[in-house]
């Protein structure tokens, strides 16, 4: 195990995730095992409904699972009070989401070191950082605006931002071009794959995409909440 | 309650009615015609049973806030008619002689010391005579009603104002029987030579009861050879006639009611037996009583007294509607308190119009991407307006009706207070509320809130469908749109126009509502032409501020000034003070973060708590309008209580300088108090260091040389011993007197001067809120003004001895001369009018240092308790006075504080709609670390930022224009100081803030239980 944690980040096995609505149960996740080594970048695809997004949620601790096991980093996410659960996210993972889930009411500075204040910085060393991460998505220019003066490609690299400042072992990536046109997509993923590349994080991305997922060392393909394919890009190992 | 603002109630309700019938009818038919958008809209109310609940409780406000006013209002009326009606019983009409007061006697002081005249005894006779053939009359009874000082045989008990009704027992069918407490009734016919009948009230004053024996002093008319045992050493009392008798009496029995219309503290005996003590063998009131109950059978009274009017001028009579005018002055003090209720929560009623319009705003936010999709599908907008209509008028329907209830309640709460402020004074409170003033209530909420439906309808079906569906905001046009350009130009013009009429009418309040426009409509104008916002707003709200709050007058000098001033500068200073704020969020915002920063995990929090309500202006701009305008109102009511009550703490300002006040009894009276001081046993004459006598004479009085018609005014008249050690100043004196011994010193030696108190002067300040109006009312000059016109006279006439003077007007006394009410003239020229000496009537003593004023008027009273002297220590009078007025106004700023309901209300609708708005946004924050208690505690720093912000603001603008208000009254009247009342704002800010935070505790748990991965998954 202990082997196996060093080797992956992500460890998952036999797991299940059921819903219950109004008397309905509805099994998102049907014992999935899957593996997700460290400086990896994992694309996850398959038709609506099959269960990424769940699957990603449950991973990431977002979303309690059913039954199973799942740890990140060498530890049980399962095992883990909500209160838990909620530091290790603030210290250990980034998330990008489709649509970008910014804060409205915050500039785009003060949306990317939110993070680093949440995890307890000083809020100059927090703005500090900001400014690295906001520079490194090439929007330095943009910080004080908000989000609704902003284009969608911006955005999203502001989220890019936010989800990387506190240097992350690993980014959630729920659709981060499903909003975008093909051009502004391509940026978002040389972004990514840049940070892939040069942080050694871990990236778990769902997408619909396949020139998306073609950037990915390995796509993992999804049906009826089970796992049907795990091949490698052929890029990375 | 007959009228409010002086429209009767009645017509009120159906005009009311009638806007409201025409409303539902237009609807109805729209809703026949419309069937499908009815039926979209009224299904919305059961299927969100939540949101239906919050805005239903959140529109009700206002028509509570109107319901609670006509119910005090309505229990007032009702407390004061019972207490009127106990008194007066069947008793419609009292015939009395043309000169004596309304009850027979002249009411002055606490006791009532005028002897009512005496007439032919057949004029009973021919009353009833003359009423034989009107059926409504009941009855018809002649009597005679005394006023006397009764002592307890064997203890020093002693009530020193007991009325005694002799009553002719064959005529008394129609009238109330005396009854006991166990129910008996006791019959005046059973009553031997020297028995009588007590009441109750009495008996408990006198710790006696039946068969016990008392003594009662009457005044007997002197060469009469009737009276009985007349004593030898009774005191001739000079031009008065009669002479004092004390006489025993045994208690027969104790009734509790039924001896109208006496007062509670009185006797009962037959009328041959009081006309025997009295020296009379006439009587000096006819009763005339009609059938059916109390207030209905006030009905018909003028016609009563029209069919009476030969027989009262053949014989100098007149015919006093006692029971009517009661019910009319305990109806008139109902509209003065609902009046007044009603004009002080003017600010928490525009609160709640205001929250009624930002819960429809919110509702139409809630629905924009419904109503996109209906106007996508092919909803016309027309169609859009009416759903949204016919769902608000639901909604409206349900608070008007809700409120109207539960304004009853609050308006029970309130009436509570009330009688506590009169607890001990013997007036009982009676709760009542009427079928028509919960129609009304009823009614203006649900016109109030309709109106507003329908202006948020308009709003709403202008949505731009793309928008709508994608939830796009709109774009911010900065005022430049058709609408905006014309509001920009519009303000101005009105604002000018305004000032233009104000000056006109010399009127401070349109006046300054003008150039606060004229500022409000530079600061739109400024926006059209593209000036930043933050810049334009913050120059028009700092003007405005400065217009309202600095020390100078900005108008020409000699402008009125009213009521409407202070609600103008409310809304005008709120306006201001928001504008502000808002405009100039990021810096509160820097200042919140630097000054919590540094606690540990609050940076975030406070960063996603304060941006919130700053970036949303108008939502948040509302809620601290509504905050603002009603903590403004109460903290400045607190300021000018708490100032006014200042003036209490100088007991001789207000008392003239004298400890002791006393009046007499015309039974037995004093001839020289300053004599009699020195022979009295338990008196030491040298405590007291100075005696004041005062008389005075019920004369018809008007201006000199006006046209007004002469009103019946009671004339008092002051001995040297008062004018020469009074220590009551004035605010304005004729020219030849500088100092206010000179003018004191005038009116004791210039026959025919008079100095008159200041409610009979004209004000520039017209702040009267509804309360009694003086009798008369001079004009011609203003009492604020220091220089007194020398040509103002009031002509009196006695109608008594028909003699006529002009007394001139020599001085205007300060508001703080309490005990120098209405004219006040020498006592020889009292004398002079009444064309023989008046008795003096009451007393006022000054101490000695040391001496307790409490044991003083105790010792009076028992020393002089065969001469009815009623004695009061002028400090506890003064002392009650303040604490009923102090509770009084108390409950006035708690009704005023009803507004916080709407304030807090609105917090908690916006806490409630933002965690359904911000659904996602928690599930991100949830994601990036934010821990639950870290998401409730930034909802709850949210709503505590809001309103910690209004209240801070509310009670920052209140104390800043209190400084002024207190400053004007500071000026006219004397011994008001600018006082802080930090127990009242402690109170304020302490309850307003706690009851925000409750109302928003809920929402945001709610917000701290979002899921992460749910609200993240319905993008």
């Amino acid at each position: 195990m202990e082997e196996t944690a060093k080797e992956f980040m992500i460890e998952a096995t036999g797991v299940q995730k059921v819903y219950a609505a109004g008397g309905l149960r509805v099994r998102a996740l049907r014992g999935v095992d899957l593996g997700v080594r460290r400086g990896e970048m994992v694309a996850i695809m398959g038709p609506s409904g099959c269960g990424k997004t769940t699957l990603l949620n449950v991973l990431s601790g977002l979303d309690d699972l059913s039954d199973g096991e799942v740890y990140v980093d060498g530890e049980s996410i399962k095992g883990m009070s909500d209160r838990r659960r909620t530091r290790f996210r603030a210290e250990r993972m980034g998330f990008i989401f489709q649509s970008y889930n910014l804060i409205p009411v915050l500039s785009a500075i003060e949306n990317i070191e939110l993070p680093l204040l949440v995890a307890g910085k000083k809020p100059k060393k927090a703005r500090e950082w900001a400014q690295d991460a906001i520079e490194m998505v090439g929007l330095a220019d943009q910080a004080r605006k908000r989000p609704s003066e902003m284009s969608g490609g911006q955005q999203q690299r502001i989220t890019v931002a936010r989800s990387l400042v506190n240097n992350p072992a690993i980014v959630w990536a729920d659709e981060p071009t499903g909003a975008l046109d093909s051009e502004t997509s391509k940026g978002i993923m040389d972004l990514l794959v840049r940070m892939n590349e040069t942080q050694q994080q871990t990236f778990v991305l769902v997408t619909h995409d396949p020139a998306v997922a073609a950037r990915a060392h390995r796509t993992i393909r999804m049906r009826d909440g089970r796992i049907t394919s795990d091949e490698a890009n052929g890029k990375g190992e | 309650m007959e009228e409010l603002f002086g429209v009767p109630t009645q017509q009120l309700m159906w005009v009311l009615l009638a806007v409201f019938g025409a409303a539902a009818l237009i609807l109805g038919l729209s809703a026949l015609r419309n069937r499908v958008s009815f039926r979209m809209a009224a299904r919305n109310l059961p299927r969100r049973r939540a949101q239906t609940i919050l805005v239903v409780l959140g529109l009700m406000l206002a028509t509570m806030l109107f319901s609670a006013s006509f119910t005090t209002g309505d229990t007032l009326t009702n407390s004061l008619r019972v207490q009127a009606l106990e008194n007066l019983g069947q008793v419609d009409i009292q015939v009395q002689a043309e000169g004596s007061g309304a009850s027979g006697q002249q009411q002055f002081g606490p006791t009532s010391s005028e002897r009512a005249s005496y007439f032919d005894a057949e004029v009973a006779g021919e009353v009833r005579d003359r009423l034989s053939d009107e059926s409504r009359v009941a009855g018809v009874a002649p009597a005679a009603i005394e006023t006397v000082p009764v002592t307890a045989k064997g203890s020093d008990l002693s009530e020193p104002s007991t009325d005694v009704l002799g009553v002719s027992e064959s005529s008394m069918e129609g009238f109330d029987s005396l009854t006991a407490a166990s129910g008996k009734t006791l019959e005046p016919s059973d009553l031997g030579k020297d028995e009588i009948y007590l009441s109750a009230d009495a008996a408990k004053g006198l710790d006696v009861g039946k068969g016990d024996e008392i003594q009662a002093t009457f005044a007997q008319k002197v060469n009469t050879a009737a009276a009985p045992n007349a004593p030898p050493d009774a005191a001739a009392v000079p031009g008065a006639g009669p002479v004092s008798l004390p006489s025993e009496l045994r208690v027969a029995g104790l009734y509790e009611s039924g001896a109208n219309p006496a007062s509670s503290t009185s006797m009962v005996m037959p009328l041959q037996r009081l006309q025997e003590r009295v020296g009379e063998d006439r009587i000096n009131t006819v009763l005339v009583t009609h059938k059916g109950p109390a207030v209905e059978g006030a009905a018909g009274t003028d016609t009563t007294i029209d069919k009476l009017e030969p027989l009262l001028q053949e014989n100098d009579l007149k015919a006093e509607p006692v029971k009517r005018d009661a019910i009319d002055q305990a109806d008139e003090g109902g509209e003065t308190f609902t009046s007044i209720f009603l004009l002080f929560g003017q600010f928490s009623v525009a609160s709640g119009v205001l929250l009624i319009f930002l819960i429809f705003v919110m509702l139409a936010a809630e629905r924009k991407h419904e109503l996109g999709i209906a106007r996508a599908v092919g909803m016309r907008r027309g169609h859009l307006m009416r759903m949204f209509a016919f769902e608000g008028a639901l909604y409206a329907l349900l608070a008007s009706a809700l409120g109207s209830v539960a304004g009853v309640g609050v308006g029970w709460l309130m009436v509570r207070v009330i009688g506590k402020a009169f607890a001990g004074s013997g007036f009982e409170i009676s709760f009542a509320t009427s079928p028509e003033n919960i129609v009304i209530a009823f009614c203006l909420g649900m016109v109030l809130t309709f109106a507003v439906v329908l202006i948020s309808s308009w709003r709403v079906s202008r949505l731009n469908v793309v928008r709508a569906i994608r939830d796009i905001p709109e774009p911010d046009n900065k005022g430049r749109s058709v609408k905006g350009v014309l509001l920009a130009l519009a303000t101005p013009l009105a604002g000018a126009g305004l000032v233009w009429q104000g000056l006109q009418a010399e009127q401070t309040g349109l006046y300054m509502l003008g150039l606060s426009l004229l500022i409000v409509g530079a600061a739109l104008v400024a926006r059209v032409l593209r000036v930043p916002e933050r810049i334009s707003f913050t120059v028009a709200g700092m003007l405005l501020l400065g217009l309202w709050l600095l020390p100078y007058s900005f108008g020409p000098s000699g402008m009125t000034e009213g009521i409407d001033l202070f609600f103008i500068s409310g809304v005008m200073i709120v306006l201001a003070g928001v504008w502000v704020i808002i405009y100039n969020s990021d810096l509160l915002l820097g200042t919140v973060v630097a000054l919590f920063g540094w606690l540990r995990g609050m940076p975030p929090v406070l960063r996603a708590a304060v941006s919130y309500p700053l970036q949303n202006r108008f939502r948040t701009g509302m809620t601290l309008a509504m905050f603002s305008l009603v903590v403004f109102t109460i903290v400045t009511m607190s300021f000018i209580n708490a100032a006014f009550s200042s003036i209490f703490d100088d007991t001789d300002r207000l008392s003239g300088g004298f400890d002791v006040r006393a009046d007499a009894g015309y039974a037995a009276p004093i001839p020289d108090m300053n004599e009699a001081l020195k022979d009295t046993k338990g008196i030491d004459e040298n405590d007291y260091t100075a005696v004041g006598t005062l008389t005075g004479l019920s004369v018809d009085a008007k201006q000199k040389g006006t046209d007004s018609k002469p009103e019946t005014l009671f004339l008092q008249g002051v001995d040297g011993g008062y004018t020469k050690n009074v220590g009551y100043g004035f605010k304005s004196t004729v020219p030849e007197y500088d100092t206010a011994n000179e003018v004191w010193t005038a009116l004791r030696t210039e026959e025919n001067t008079a100095v008159i108190s200041s409610d009979l002067a004209p004000s520039r300040s017209d702040f009267e809120v509804g309360d009694g109006a003086p009798t008369i009312k001079l004009s011609g000059f203003y009492g604020d003004d220091p220089t007194l016109p020398d040509d103002i006279y009031i002509q009196v006439e006695d109608p008594q001895s028909g003699q006529t003077r002009n007394l001139r007007v020599i001085g205007v006394l300060e508001d703080t001369a309490f005990f120098a009410p209405g004219v006040t003239t020498s006592r020889a020229t009292v004398d002079g009018i009444a064309g023989s000496p008046v008795p003096a009537q009451s007393y006022e003593f000054r101490l000695r240092d040391g001496v307790d004023s409490g044991e003083a008027a105790k010792d009076l009273e028992k020393a002089f308790a065969k001469n009815g002297l009623q004695a009061v220590a002028i400090e506890q009078e003064i002392e009650d006075g303040s604490a009923s007025q102090g509770l009084f106004n108390n409950l006035l700023m708690g009704f005023m504080g009803l507004g916080l309901l709407v304030g807090i209300a609105a917090l908690g609708v916006i806490a409630a709609r933002s965690v359904v708005e911000r659904r996602q946004q928690i599930g991100m924050l949830r994601a990036l670390g934010f821990q639950r208690g870290q998401v409730r505690l930034a909802f709850l720093i949210e709503s505590s930022f809001v309103a910690l912000l209004g209240i801070g603001l509310g009670v920052a603008l209140g104390a800043a224009l209190s400084v002024g208000i207190v400053d004007s009254f500071a000026e006219q009247i004397s011994g008001i100081r600018y006082t802080v009342p930090w127990g009242t704002l402690g109170v304020i800010v302490g309850l307003s803030y706690v009851a925000a935070l409750l109302t928003t505790f809920l929402p945001a748990s709610q917000a701290s239980k979002v899921y992460p991965a749910e609200a993240l998954r319905y993008e």
